[in-house]
C-alpha cells in the first residue's frame, strides 16, 4: 500500500470496484443492449424524414437524425447511474449498517462503482457505436475538440445525475420504496434530456422550461456537440451551468443524508 | 449529561428507544384500509437503560428475544439515533458517528456483512486498510495474527461466495477487527455455526480480548458462548435492564434444572418417567426432562437403571428457559406427543 490518506482510498476503492464490475462484463454488454430508446427513436425519426417533402424535418435530413440520436445513445451510456436502486435495496433490507460503521461516507464506494464500469463499458460500447453508425449513415462531427468537451460535459452531467439519483434513493429513510420517485425522475431526464427528440422540436414553453433544468445540458448538449450542432461558447456555457447544479445536487444530497439517517432503522442487520 | 466514570470503555444512562410501526389486517379488504387509513403503533424497544462498562471487560448481554438487545448494540454503534438518555462509547457520542469513534468500535451482526461477494476475502481485507489508513507494518501483523488464530491459510484467494458458512464468518470477524477496535459489538457471532466452528470464534474472541485489552459485548443463544467469555452478564428484558451482575449469580437465580435428553431401545410413557423428573416429553423412543441440578447424578444413574437406554446426554438450560425461570416469560415448549407439566 502506498501512504494511507484519501488518495489512497480512491485508488484501492477503484481497483476493487474494477475487478469486481469486470466479474459482470457480459452483463454490462447485454444491460448496455437493453438501454436502446434513443436507437428506437432513431429509426422512427430517420423514417419520418425519409418521407418527409425535401427529406428534411427542421434542418434534420435522415442521417442527421441517425447522428444526433446515435450521439445521444453514446452520452446516456455514460450517464447510467443505478444508484437509487441500491440504496432503496440496502436500506430497506439494512444491509446499509455494514457500510455506515466504516469511517468512510458510504457514496464513494458507490461513486466508484460507477466509475469503474464506465471502464467496463467503454470498449463494448465504442464498438457498438461503430457498427450502428455504418448501419445508419450516422457523420459525427470532425471538429477535434468537439470530443474532450462532450466528454467532460458528460463527466460533470454523469456527476450530477449520480448526485441527485442518490438523493431520490435516500428517500427510502421515509418511504417504503423509492424507485418509483426513481422511474419519474428518469422520464424526466429522458423528455427534457432530448432522447425522444431535439429539444428544439418541442413546444416552446417546453424549451423554456427545460433551460432552467439541468438536462438539457448534461444530455442533449454533449450530443448535439458530437452531431456538430453546438459550438464551444455553447459548451463552456454549459459546463459552467452544470457546475452550478453540482454544487445544488452536493448540498441536497448531503442534507437528505444527514436528515434520513436520523430517521435509520437498520432493520434486518 | 451524566459525568461518565474517566475509566469507562461504554457508559449508558436512561437511554431510550422507541419507533412508530405501521399495522395492517391481513387479506384485500386490509391493504384498502391501511391504503386509505393508516395505523401505526408506538413500539418502546429500548425503555431507560443504564450501565458502565470497564475497558477489557467481556460482558454478556441476554434476554429473550425481541428484549432490546440488538437496538441497544446499535445505538451504541451509531447506527440508530436514541430517542432519549445518554451512550458514550470509548469517549465518543455514538450518534454522532465521527470518524475517530467508528476507528475504535466494531460491530458483528449475522454473517453477511463486509465482504464483497464476488471477490477473494483478501480484497475486501485490503479495502478495510485503505478506508481504516493501517500502515503496511500493521495491517501484516494482524493478517499473520489472525490467520494463526482463525485458520485462514487456503481461503483467503477464493471468491466469497465459494465459501463455507464457516468459512466466511471468519473472514467476517477478521475483517471487522482488521483495524483492531477497542470495543467489540459482537450480536450472535457465532449463529449458525458447528460446534467447532463456534469454539473457534469463542477463541478468537478470548484472544483478541487478551492481547488487546478490548471490551466486548456479547449477545448469544448460545449458553456455552456467554460461559466461555463473560464472567459479568446484563440481561434486558421488555426493554428494561432485569439483571446486572455475575454469571454465577444469574444461574444461581434460576430454577431451571438441567435437561436429560434419553434415546431408548424400546418405548416407554410420559406417565412411566413422571417420577426422575420434570417437564417430561415423549416422542416416540426419544424423551426428555428437567431434573434439579444437584440431582443429575442421581437421576441419570437410576434412569440407565431403570430403563433399557441406548444414549443418554445432559444439557444446560437454553438462555431462554433461563429467563423464563427467572423473570416469568415461559417460552412455548416445542410440541410433544405427550406432555407433563410439573409431574
Amino acid at each position: 500500500m502506498s501512504r494511507p490518506g484519501p488518495l489512497n482510498t480512491a485508488r484501492v476503492l477503484f481497483a476493487t470496484r474494477l475487478a469486481e464490475m469486470a466479474e459482470y462484463r457480459a452483463e454490462v454488454v447485454i444491460w448496455m443492449l437493453s438501454g436502446t430508446l434513443s436507437l428506437v427513436m432513431m429509426l422512427v425519426w430517420m423514417a419520418q424524414a425519409q418521407g418527409a417533402p425535401g427529406g428534411q424535418i427542421r434542418g434534420y435530413d435522415a442521417a442527421g437524425f441517425a447522428t444526433y440520436f446515435l450521439s445521444t445513445w453514446l452520452v446516456s451510456q455514460l450517464l447510467v447511474v443505478w444508484v437509487a436502486w441500491e440504496l432503496d435495496f440496502e436500506i430497506r433490507q439494512g444491509t446499509l449498517s455494514a457500510k455506515l460503521l466504516r469511517p468512510l461516507d458510504p457514496m464513494w464506494t458507490h461513486y466508484a462503482s460507477h466509475v469503474a464500469e464506465r471502464l467496463v463499458r467503454i470498449v463494448p460500447m465504442l464498438v457498438l457505436v461503430t457498427i450502428f453508425a455504418l448501419l445508419s449513415g450516422a457523420r459525427f462531427t470532425t471538429q477535434w475538440w468537439a470530443y474532450p468537451a462532450a466528454l467532460g460535459l458528460a463527466a460533470l452531467g454523469f456527476t450530477a445525475r449520480f448526485l441527485y439519483e442518490y438523493a431520490i434513493g435516500l428517500l427510502a429513510f421515509w418511504t417504503e420504496s423509492s424507485t418509483s420517485f426513481q422511474e419519474l425522475a428518469w422520464l424526466v431526464y429522458a423528455a427534457l434530456g432530448g432522447m425522444f427528440a431535439p429539444l428544439n422540436f418541442y413546444p416552446a414553453w417546453v424549451q423554456s422550461v427545460a433551460v432552467w433544468t439541468p438536462f438539457p445540458y448534461m444530455l442533449g448538449l454533449p450530443a448535439q456537440l458530437l452531431a456538430g450542432k453546438a459550438g464551444p461558447k455553447d459548451a463552456l456555457r454549459g459546463a459552467l451551468i452544470m457546475l452550478g447544479w453540482l454544487v445544488v445536487f452536493w448540498f441536497l444530497r448531503l442534507a437528505v443524508w444527514r436528515a434520513g439517517l436520523k430517521k435509520y432503522g437498520a432493520v434486518g442487520a | 449529561m451524566t459525568p461518565s466514570p474517566p475509566d469507562a470503555a461504554v457508559h449508558v444512562r436512561d437511554l431510550r428507544k422507541a419507533y412508530a410501526v405501521h399495522e395492517k389486517e391481513p387479506g384485500f379488504l386490509g391493504s384498502v384500509r391501511s391504503f386509505v387509513s393508516r395505523q401505526t403503533r408506538l413500539v418502546e424497544a429500548v425503555r431507560g437503560v443504564s450501565f458502565d462498562l470497564h475497558p477489557g471487560e467481556i460482558v454478556g448481554f441476554l434476554g429473550p428475544n425481541g428484549a432490546g438487545k440488538t437496538t441497544t448494540l446499535k445505538m451504541l454503534s451509531g447506527l440508530l439515533h436514541p430517542s432519549g438518555g445518554e451512550a458514550r462509547v470509548a469517549g465518543f457520542e455514538p450518534r454522532r458517528r465521527e470518524a475517530a469513534f467508528l476507528r475504535q468500535i466494531t460491530l458483528v451482526m449475522g454473517q453477511k456483512q463486509q465482504l464483497i461477494w464476488d471477490l477473494p476475502a483478501l480484497d475486501s481485507f485490503l479495502v478495510n486498510q485503505a478506508i481504516y489508513e493501517i500502515p503496511d507494518d500493521q495491517y501484516r501483523a494482524t493478517m499473520r495474527e489472525y490467520t494463526d488464530v482463525l485458520g485462514l491459510d487456503g481461503i483467503l484467494k477464493k471468491q466469497v461466495r465459494k465459501l463455507s458458512l464457516g468459512e466466511r464468518m471468519k473472514c467476517e470477524l477478521a475483517a471487522a477487527l482488521l483495524h483492531r477496535p477497542r470495543v467489540l459489538f459482537l450480536d450472535e457471532p457465532t449463529i449458525g455455526l458447528d460446534v467447532n466452528m463456534q469454539e473457534s470464534v469463542r477463541a478468537f474472541v478470548r484472544d483478541y480480548n487478551e492481547r488487546h485489552g478490548a471490551t466486548v459485548i456479547l449477545t448469544s443463544h448460545y449458553m456455552a458462548d456467554v460461559t466461555a467469555l463473560a464472567r459479568r452478564i446484563l440481561v434486558i428484558d421488555q426493554g428494561a435492564l432485569v439483571f446486572d451482575g455475575d454469571l454465577g449469580s444469574l444461574a444461581g437465580q434460576a430454577r431451571a434444572g438441567k435437561t436429560i435428553r434419553l434415546q431408548l431401545r424400546s418405548p416407554v410413557t410420559a406417565q412411566a418417567l413422571a417420577g426422575y423428573g420434570q417437564d417430561v416429553s415423549v416422542d416416540g423412543l426419544s424423551a426428555q426432562l428437567s431434573v434439579p441440578r444437584a440431582q443429575v447424578s442421581e437421576r441419570a444413574a437410576r434412569l440407565l437403571a431403570d430403563l433399557d437406554v441406548a444414549d443418554l446426554t445432559v444439557e444446560d438450560p437454553s438462555i431462554e428457559a433461563v429467563m423464563a425461570d427467572l423473570f416469568g416469560h415461559r417460552t412455548p415448549p416445542a410440541p410433544a406427543p405427550t406432555t407433563l407439566e410439573r409431574a
